[in-house]
């Protein structure tokens, strides 16, 4: 007999059937059908969400200063242990650095930033946020301290300077504004460096300073585009002799024939030789244009030809002017269209279009 | 000619001078007071000016006809009924729910008669009749709607994607290009001048920048030419700077860098300004988002319904087709 059902040594003891807990049996499912009202999986969610109790302590209100000890010791406490989890992770510390700014220990927020910026130098974010905090407690020569770390550590992040620059200008000492932007341009940076520099200048009327530094822009980055914007800022100031001058250097740079900017040179050129008003000049430039420019390249050249040959050019001229195209263009479809409408004097679009150029001609007249 | 005329007082006929009562009159009249008596144990004895009738009721026009809870109901009944339906089926259904009323409170209302003619058999039959047409109209139209409602598509729960909608736009436009003329091509001969100038300045614009790519070099430049434009330049401070310094024009080498200038409160003052001021443009970079109520709750915590709104707005033009179709229970055979 196994030992469990001796009757000797279960004298006594509980038998299994005394232990087993007397379940009600469950009933058979008689009727399978569909409930007529059913629950939906959004209605649970709902009911869930609803039924959810907030689980966060009571709002404390500190009455004297252990109690504000004890808080700061705290939190302190809490920060700590995540950023030993995290280091990486800059969100903790900022939320660390901001927290006791506002508890108004800058001494401690200064050390926190210290300790991120050993970890990570190369985010420009941190450097702009700790540079702020100096700056909204007024601690000026801080954060001039905080700024120049931060231009010499990340060069070529273009905000550091821009907001560098703008502190030291809002405080009035332009010169050193000044000294700040030479040190920026000698690592020759991209060309909204040198614009904002220009604009800089412009701001204290120093033309002739702006100048110079427009010369050594077009010396950094030989573009016809940054020729361009250098000639176009001597003819607002009136300066024709020294646009033309300009004007001519670039041509002068003897561009590769792929060139995208090319076409753009020229094409400002002649508009800038059309507002002297010396046709003559424009003409040469466009024919010049015209045969070394590649054709793919060249169709705003084309249109701003066309236009001005029947702005200013006599039927000859025009015929030329469209000849010259035909030689270029054979097979282009639309332009050959183009160029039978216009052999047609009766022809009223280009009628149209020769009244909207005269119309144009006489606004800029009255201007 | 009103010399001994036998004619009761009370008799509603009284006012004619060539009335004289008869037997009829006094039965009337002897009906009339048991009605009146009737009346005042209904405890409406007031006078016809004090009464509570809504003007609006139909019964208002009975002067001894004071509105009830049963009169109020049947008028907002009424006022739901004819919101509710539209075009003639709303005259059939109200005329219809008056007629039922009246016939209605000719059954529950005593005094009632005393404004209705008596309905003969032939006009009470008719009456049903009339009923029944009505009420078989009223069935067939529910049915016409319920099966153009099963032959149309259903509208979608989460909205219409987009390929859906480019193909619908297609199809409506190949129906108006083939009523012109013209082919599938040339869709663009149907815009108007506007439209075509709307599109014609949408191609040469440049796309905004979006996402991870907002804060890239152009715009920062933008944002600092912005930021600049706003400075106000001491002219007179530069000058008298400009004397009284000899270094003014300073190389990058200048010793002068590190030297501690004495600045002025005010610009220091100036300076945490635009700070501030450049703190409260930040905080409208991104704006708080209405929320629906109404919309389906799909999370069972905060975080996962923020973890779910990002997942929608990455995914979701994707999956609206998959999501329509189990919402819908079938796939459609598209």
């Amino acid at each position: 007999m196994s030992p469990a059902s001796h009757p000797l040594l279960t004298l006594g003891l509980l038998t299994r059937r005394d232990t087993e807990v007397k379940l009600p049996r469950s009933t058979r499912v008689k009727n399978k059908t569909a409930a007529p009202i059913q629950i939906t999986a959004e209605q649970i969610l709902r009911e869930a969400r609803q039924r959810q109790e907030n689980h966060r302590p009571p709002k404390q209100k500190i009455t004297d200063s252990d109690e504000l000890a004890d808080y700061r010791l705290r939190k302190r406490k809490e920060f700590e242990d995540v950023i030993r989890r995290a280091r990486r992770n800059t969100g903790t510390w900022v939320k660390y650095a901001s927290w006791e700014e506002s508890q108004g220990d800058l001494a401690r927020a200064r050390s926190i930033w210290e300790r991120l910026l050993d970890v990570d130098y190369r985010n420009p974010t941190l450097w702009l946020k700790y540079a702020e905090m100096e700056m909204r407690h007024r601690f000026i020569n801080h954060a001039r301290n905080v700024w120049d770390r931060a231009v010499a550590l990340l060069p070529r992040v273009d905000q550091l300077w821009y907001k560098y620059i703008h502190m030291v200008e809002i405080l009035g000492d332009v010169a050193a504004a000044r000294q700040i932007f030479e040190r920026w341009m000698d690592w020759k940076p991209d060309t909204q460096g040198w614009l904002s520099y220009i604009k800089f200048e412009l701001r204290y009327d120093e033309v002739d300073r702006a100048r110079a530094i427009y010369e050594r822009l077009v010396v950094c980055h030989p573009r016809p585009s940054y020729f361009i914007k250098y000639a176009k800022f001597e003819a607002k100031r009136r300066e024709i002799a020294r646009a033309r001058a300009v004007y001519e250097r670039a041509i002068d740079l003897n561009l590769s024939e792929d060139d995208v900017e090319a076409e753009q040179l020229f094409v400002a050129f002649a508009g800038f030789e059309m507002w002297c008003k010396e046709t003559e000049r424009a003409r040469c430039i466009y024919r010049y244009a015209l045969d070394h420019v590649p054709k793919g390249r060249a169709k705003d050249l084309y249109h701003e030809y066309d236009a001005f040959e029947k702005q200013y050019g006599d039927t000859a001229a025009m015929e030329d002017a469209i000849i010259v195209r035909k030689r270029k263009l054979k097979s282009d479809d639309d332009e050959e269209e183009e160029e039978q409408v216009r052999r047609k004097p009766l022809n009223y679009d280009s009628l149209l279009e020769a009244a909207y150029i005269w119309k144009k001609q006489k606004l800029a007249a009255d201007i | 000619m009103e010399k001994g005329r036998s004619v009761h007082p009370d008799c509603i006929n009284a006012s004619n001078p060539y009335h004289e009562c008869v037997e009829y009159c006094f039965q009337r009249i002897a009906e009339s007071k048991s009605r009146a008596e009737e009346d005042e144990t209904n405890d409406s004895s007031k006078e016809p000016e004090e009464r509570i009738v809504h003007p609006d009721c139909i019964n208002a026009s009975n002067p001894y006809h004071e509105c009830s809870d049963h009169c109020f109901k049947r008028i907002a009944d009424l006022k739901a009924q004819i919101e509710r339906n539209e075009s003639d089926k709303q005259t059939v259904v109200s005329v219809e729910e008056e007629r039922a009323n009246q016939v209605e409170q000719n059954d529950g209302n005593v005094d009632s008669e005393s404004g209705q003619p008596h309905l003969t058999e032939k006009q009470k039959k008719l009456f049903e009749l009339r009923l029944k047409m009505n009420e078989a109209r009223k069935a067939n139209q529910m049915a016409m709607v319920a099966e153009k409602k099963k032959m149309e598509a259903p509208t979608e729960t989460r909205g219409i994607s987009k390929q859906k909608w480019l193909d619908e736009r297609k199809k409506k436009i190949g129906k108006l290009l083939d009523s012109n003329g013209l082919d599938i091509s040339k869709a663009y001969m149907l815009d108007t001048q506007e439209a075509a100038q709307a599109k014609y300045k949408k191609w040469e614009k440049d796309p905004a920048p979006h996402g991870w790519d907002v804060f890239n070099q152009k715009t920062l430049y933008n944002a600092h030419k912005k930021r600049t434009q706003n400075i106000q330049c001491d002219m007179e401070a530069y000058n008298k700077a400009k004397e009284e310094d000899p270094e003014f024009y300073r190389e990058a080498s200048s010793l002068q860098y590190g030297k501690m200038t004495k600045t002025p409160e005010e610009n220091i003052d100036r300076m945490v300004k635009e700070l501030q001021d450049r703190d409260a443009k930040r905080k409208s970079f991104s704006r708080r988002r209405k929320f629906h109520e109404e919309k389906d709750i799909d999370s069972i915590n905060d975080r996962n319904e923020h973890f779910n709104k990002k997942i929608e707005r990455a995914f979701g033009k994707y999956t609206l087709e998959i999501k329509n179709n189990l919402e819908r229970g079938t796939a459609l055979p598209d």
